[in-house]
């Protein structure tokens, strides 16, 4: 027997001596309560739906997780994203090299130049 | 694929009491069992498997059966639910973890069955919770390690890589528990 095969015989061995979990009385009829609760003040109409809708959305982004969750993401993507669209461009604009049409050419194309600069 | 679930979900959104009662038949222990192991708190359990329902309900009118089972989903929410919980405790102090794992003080022999699921159930409390949450769905749900994985959201290698390290750990931990079945074929 493989240590991994032998492992998992344990592992179920030992599971399987744990005592049962027997939910509690009355226990389903609780959840069955809450049914009756969440039917009967369900809400109708146009905003209903929007929120409804919006449910469905961040569920499907993070099953089971509570709305501020997937909302930070999203405000966080968007936050650096926007500090990265407004910072970047002038960070990038401060590399390139500048002239100007105003101020004489710092170099020189000829020796004859360089030449007559000395005189 | 069909779900045996599908239809009662989509009546129990439309306010059918009948279908509601039907599901509720049907995962509230298996998921009670779970979210019991993995949270080791009766309580806390009760009130995440209320919350499953809850969410249950609130996306039941929109449940459209596509290529996930209806019971991924539901495993998949009260997995979230119990991460959610186990994050927002409290960080154990070092003196307590210490007093609680201390193996070295275990009698290992003459252990009766409540003391022997004692041990174990302390000795799965210590595991990863990632671990923890590939065991019990392949025992108590007895998962496949396909669903398992989907559950999970991982890949099906991931999933067989927590269990194989996960059942190392129970056995290292549970090593000391001498005479107990699992050393045997």
């Amino acid at each position: 027997m493989t240590d991994e095969s032998s492992d998992r015989t344990f592992a179920d061995r030992a599971l399987k001596r744990l005592p049962a979990e027997v939910p509690p009385p009355g226990f389903e009829a609780a959840l069955l309560a809450a049914y009756d609760a969440w039917h009967a003040r369900r809400p109708q109409g146009r905003w209903a739906a929007l929120g409804a809708g919006l449910r469905q959305f961040s569920e499907s982004i993070w099953p089971g997780a509570p709305a501020w969750a997937p909302a930070s993401a999203f405000a966080f993507a968007l936050l650096l994203g926007a500090g990265l669209g407004v910072t970047l461009p002038s960070v990038l604009a401060d590399e390139q090299p500048t002239f100007s049409l105003e101020q004489p050419a710092a170099f020189s194309l000829s020796a004859a130049d360089a030449a007559q600069e000395d005189m | 694929m069909h779900d045996p679930d599908a239809e009662d979900v989509a009546k129990a959104g439309r306010g059918d009491r009948d279908a509601a009662a039907r599901l509720i038949a049907r995962h509230s222990a298996k998921l009670l069992t779970v979210a019991g192991r993995m949270l080791s708190s009766r309580a806390e359990a009760e009130d995440a498997v209320q919350e499953v329902f809850l969410r249950l309900w609130t996306h039941a009118g929109r449940w459209r059966p596509g290529s996930a089972k209806f019971e991924t989903w539901l495993y998949r929410v009260m997995l979230n639910q119990c991460y959610d919980r186990l994050r927002r405790r409290p960080t154990q102090p070092l003196e307590e973890a210490a007093e609680v794992a201390d193996e070295a003080a275990l009698p290992g022999v003459g252990l009766d069955d409540g003391q022997m699921g004692r041990e174990i159930a302390r000795a799965l409390e210590t595991l990863p919770e990632r671990q923890k949450a590939a065991i019990l769905l392949c025992h108590f749900k007895e998962c496949g390690n396909i669903e398992a994985a989907e559950i999970m959201g991982l890949s099906v290698e991931a999933l067989e890589s927590l269990l194989a390290r996960g059942r190392r750990a129970l056995r290292a931990q549970l090593q000391h528990l001498k005479g107990f079945a699992g050393d045997g074929p």
